[in-house]
């Protein structure tokens, strides 16, 4: 039996309360249903990406022919129409003017009519490339026009043929992939690849075959199909799921972070809900009590209290579903550039249904421990006596235990990790538990302390007032804001190491193989802002005297100690570097034992730490340093970095070479090569504008995203703020009567509520300064393996941002009280 | 984003390059004189250990046949014939007799104008000889793909220098292994230790020619 009279009853008594409450509930829906919707498109557009950075779903590589069986394998999977095919052919080649003096080194791509089967190759003409690269015709970089002095339509000799220039090409889809290049591009007709006379034996081309699958489900079954088909190791199958964009990591973090501030926003706004409904059923313990009085069971309290708050999350769940429609309006614009166009974002109904689910398991599970509560309103408390109910019992276990399971769930279903999902997990018990000791520890504090203002004493009473809520407040306030500085802190930190990595003038034109005589005549053509970094060769022979195996090394997957490496020497510290280990770069204590300071990353190839021996052999001389420091890289942009670094004077001796960094206007690195060309034959250049650009753009986007979603988390704080000083309204009203009718003027109880609000506010921030701290520098350090600032000043604000808050909502919710008449408060409550 | 430095380095790292080794020991042996192996990947031993790298296959086989010298391994990948001239004065505080010069292959990997090539050489060969150096220049022919006009261009640097200088020319250093699958590393430029097997075949007669006109025995 549902009394619909009451339960109207108790939505239009506590009209406040209940719209915070919706929007608690709208804000978990409308952070689920979007964040579900753009996971998913991402998801999707990533794979396509994916696909279009490799052009195939499947790559076929090798510096030879592919060895008969896999030629056989790939016809056989073109004729029973599984796969279709094309190759293409990847060298470098001196062109030459076929009118006047001039060649060029270019990297040249011979490619069939399939190529590419994701993505576009975009030409000048607006054209497709298989309509425009016929048979004698070239399709080029505009660079190798303008350092050639051609135009579209001269002809230039490629090999043993004169092919005429068509077009220009603009943007590749695999270019990404394969960016690092000593010329231009030049694009060359399968056709006419015999005429050019430049593959066979001697030469050193990457054979190329991509496969598209007819069914995407054979992918991986036809990849491995090809892989058995040879045991030769120059022969690699990639699919473009594994072939590791390396756009993919950045992805996979901004995912993480997502799904991260996804939970959280869940999370607090189910703070919100639970606080919210503890106020409302606070200011009801009196109408419980007579109901109860009058023979009313616990179960048709809570069914009654329960259906209250099935409505409100149902006019909850609509108000989210409508605000999440809303939003999707503005979604593209934010997501413009970084998902191809080709990708419509959309709700996806899939997201829907989850967010309905999952928001009806959140009411129903923050809204368990107050209904349940209800049962332990005893009649007696109608004369405002009732005994604080133990705040553990095994009721509360139980609840507090399904919550955790739920959430474990949660995070299990969207962070696809055990043992992320576990850590996370631990971390929110963490969060809570720590919080509640700190509140429990700073309350015992205060409590002792005795002010010397009568407002400041008083507000510290009404901390300790009977049935007080400070506890609780102080632990959902910390743990919340918590939350919320933690997701500000990574915010800004990916901001540091991915954004601001890429500034506008990053370098994007890297000089190799610069002679150190030639270096201040080079300086004079790159201008003042380019930066030098002299190089030596060496090679890593032993570690603590073990020596290392070139093979064994070069087994493993990542980088290894195997290979040649750049030394370099200096004294200093590079703006993005940090010491992690060993204090300064170099030991003044050591006397004139060699020292080397290690880049971090190494410590992954081989196991070393602060003190251990490195024996190198720099051009014939073995050396042994001894570590005097590890390094850290604090941004991962575009600027060189080295893993060992020596003192000057140690290698000073030794030949080096001289490597440049600078930033060159795009329409000015033609020229630039030219005068490099003429004037120092010997140095490379190297350009990568198109992928600083190209990675600049995708960075600025996605801390567009981040700070969009975390915008959600900070709209369940405020609500939580809100809510939980909504909790302590009753309380209030009878205060303020109190201190009215004992002749306190309305500025002395506004200022005992300022006090008392400020104590919350700034008690609550400096425990969730804290734990944000050390929360957010685990999540850096272990979640996105990148490094951590602490940002101090912007902390600091955080906390005063946040008390202020609390003071102004808490005023907000006071003022009005105070306008009221005493005596209306009194008659009211005998009239109950 | 480090997966993208990984592999700009190690682009890096391929074209430009590595430090020399010393293939048996930098002290020099009381009989009969010094080798340097004076060169880029290629003497360096690329991808292989450094005893399987020719200068000290080459020393093993003049060990076997009598002679009693030391090859030094002073070979530094993805070095070009600028850096081989810069490091001249380096190279000569090994003290050497002879110098067996390879040097140039990057200039090529990188389409670098052969002039450049052909001046540097020739410059390191008369420096070498003006300190009573002999010089064995060995011969390098360019990857067919960068097409006839450069290889062409290219290929003809060694002899003019050898004819100017009046060197020791091994016509082709990389002769019966350049392209061939089984001799070279899955990158088809770098010989393996079978490769170098047959480089030292290739080259030792034209040391042996050195040594007798240095007056050893």
């Amino acid at each position: 039996m549902v009394n619909l009279r009451f339960i109207v009853r108790q939505m239009t008594g506590a009209k406040r309360q209940c719209a915070v409450f919706i929007l608690c509930v709208a804000l978990s829906m409308i952070t689920l249903v979007s964040l579900g919707s753009f996971r998913e498109s991402v998801e999707s557009s990533l794979l396509r990406d994916a696909q279009s950075l490799h052009a195939a779903d499947i790559i076929v590589r090798s510096h030879a022919p592919l060895p008969s069986a896999t030629e056989q394998e790939i016809a056989t999977l073109v004729q029973h129409g599984q796969t279709k095919s094309a190759r293409y052919w990847d060298f470098y080649s001196v062109v030459q003017k076929v009118k006047g003096e001039g060649s060029l080194l270019c990297d040249l791509k011979v490619v069939e009519p399939g190529y590419p089967f994701y993505g576009r190759v975009l030409l000048r003409s607006g054209k497709p490339l298989a309509e425009v690269l016929k048979p004698g015709t070239l399709v080029v970089e505009q660079q190798l026009l303008d350092r050639l002095r051609l135009q579209p339509g001269d002809s230039l000799k490629v090999g043993n043929a004169t092919l005429v220039v068509r077009d220009v090409v603009l943007q590749e889809p695999d270019r990404p992939v394969n960016f690092f290049s000593l010329g231009p591009r030049v694009f060359v007709a399968a056709a006419d690849r015999e005429a050019l006379g430049l593959i066979g034996l001697g030469s050193r081309v990457e054979h190329v075959t991509l496969l598209k699958v007819a069914h995407q489900k054979d992918l991986d079954t036809i990849a491995s199909r090809l892989a058995a088909t040879t045991d030769e190791t120059r022969v690699r199958v990639a699919t473009y799921k594994n072939a590791g964009s390396r756009v993919k990591r950045f992805f996979d973090n901004l995912l993480f972070f997502l799904n991260l501030s996804g939970i959280f926003t869940l999370l607090l706004s189910g703070f919100g809900i639970q606080s919210t409904l503890f106020a409302l059923l606070k200011e009801q313990e009196r109408t419980i009590a007579v109901l109860k009085a009058l023979g009313a069971k616990s179960r048709f309290i809570i069914g009654h209290f329960l259906a209250v708050t099935l409505v409100l999350g149902a006019i909850g769940t609509l108000v989210g579903l409508t605000g999440s429609f809303l939003l999707q309006g503005f979604l593209p614009s934010l997501f413009s550039g970084l998902i191809p166009a080709q990708v419509t974002l959309q709700i996806s109904f899939n997201a829907i249904w989850q967010g309905m689910l999952i928001g009806l398991l959140v009411v129903l599970l923050f809204t368990a421990l107050p209904l349940y509560r209800l049962k332990e309103v005893k009649p007696r408390a109608i004369f405002g006596k009732e005994d604080a109910a133990g705040m553990w019992s095994r009721s509360t276990w139980i609840i507090a235990g399904l919550g955790a399971l739920f959430f474990l769930s949660m995070v299990l279903i969207r962070l696809r990790d055990l043992k992320t999902g576990l850590y996370f997990m631990l971390a929110l018990l963490g969060l809570i538990l720590v919080s509640y000791l700190l509140a429990a520890l700073v309350l015992r504090l205060l409590r002792k302390s005795t002010p010397g203002s009568l407002a400041l004493r008083q507000a510290l009473k009404g901390l300790f007032r009977p049935h007080n809520a400070s506890l609780s407040i102080i632990v959902t306030l910390s743990a919340a804001l918590g939350v919320i500085f933690s997701l500000t802190l990574v915010e800004k930190n990916l901001d540091a190491s991915f954004i601001t990595s890429f500034p506008p003038g990053a370098p994007n034109v890297f000089l190799i193989d610069i002679q150190p005589d030639q270096k201040e005549g080079l300086a004079r053509l790159l201008g003042p802002g380019a930066r030098y970094y002299p190089i030596v060769k060496g090679t890593v022979s032993a570690v603590n005297e073990k020596p290392i195996d070139p093979e064994q090394e070069r087994k493993s997957r990542g980088d290894n100690l195997g290979r040649e490496m750049n030394l370099t020497y200096r004294n200093e510290l590079l703006a993005d570097e940090r010491i992690v280990s060993g204090g300064t770069l170099f030991r003044k204590d050591w006397g004139d034992a060699l020292q080397v300071s290690v880049l971090d990353t190494v410590l992954k190839m081989h196991d070393m730490k602060v003190g251990d021996s490195i024996t190198f052999k720099i051009q014939g001389v073995p050396m042994t340093a001894r570590i005097a420091s590890i390094r850290t890289r604090t941004s991962s942009g575009f600027t060189p970095f080295f893993y060992f670094v020596f003192p000057p004077d140690a290698l000073a001796g030794a030949p080096h070479t001289i490597f440049a960094a600078v930033r060159v206007d795009k329409e000015r690195i033609s020229a630039l090569q030219n005068q490099v060309v003429d004037q120092f034959p010997n140095v490379s250049v190297i350009d990568l504008t198109e992928t600083v650009v190209i990675f600049g753009r995708i960075m600025g986007k996605l801390s567009t995203i981040v700070r969009f979603f975390t915008s959600f988390s900070i709209v369940a704080g405020v609500l939580i703020v809100v809510s939980s000083v909504f909790a302590t309204r009753y309380a209030r009203i009878q205060e303020a009567v109190y201190f009215t009718i004992l002749g306190a003027r309305r500025s002395f109880v506004l200022a005992v509520f300022t006090a008392e609000n400020l104590l919350l506010g700034l008690v609550s921030g400096a425990i969730a300064l804290l734990m944000s701290q050390v929360a957010s520098l685990l999540i850096c350090r272990k979640g996105l393996d990148m490094e951590y600032r602490p940002y101090p000043a912007d902390s600091l604000l955080l906390v005063a941002g946040t008390t202020l808050l609390v003071v102004a909502v808490g005023l907000a919710v006071t003022l009005p009280l105070l306008r009221q008449k005493p005596v209306t408060f009194l008659r009211e409550q005998s009239d109950e | 984003m480090r997966n993208l430095f990984t592999i700009f380095t190690l682009a890096l790292c391929t074209v430009t390059g590595a430090g020399p080794a010393l293939a048996a020991g930098a002290a020099k042996p009381a009989s009969h004189g010094t080798i340097v192996a004076f060169g880029d990947s290629l003497t360096a031993g690329y991808g292989i250990r450094e005893s399987e790298a020719y200068p000290a296959q080459l020393q093993r086989k003049l060990h076997q046949a009598g002679y009693q010298w030391t090859v030094i391994n002073a070979g530094i990948s993805g070095e070009t014939s600028t850096g081989a001239l810069a490091r001249v004065d380096w190279v000569m505080k090994l003290k050497p007799d002879i110098v067996i010069l390879e040097t140039g292959a990057n200039d090529g990997l990188r389409g670098q104008d052969p002039d450049l090539a052909y001046r540097n050489i020739d410059k390191i060969v008369s420096t070498l000889q003006s300190k009573g150096v002999v010089v064995v220049l060995a011969g390098m022919r360019m990857l067919r793909n960068l097409g006839p006009a450069y290889t062409g261009k290219f290929a003809a640097i060694y002899p003019r220098v050898a004819k100017e200088r009046k060197v020791i020319l091994i016509p082709f250093f990389l002769d019966k292994v350049a392209g061939k699958e089984g001799l070279n590393l899955s990158d088809g430029v770098h010989p393996t230790a079978k490769g170098y097997a047959i480089v030292t075949e290739t080259v030792y007669p034209y040391v042996v020619k050195a040594i007798k006109q240095k007056g050893g025995a």
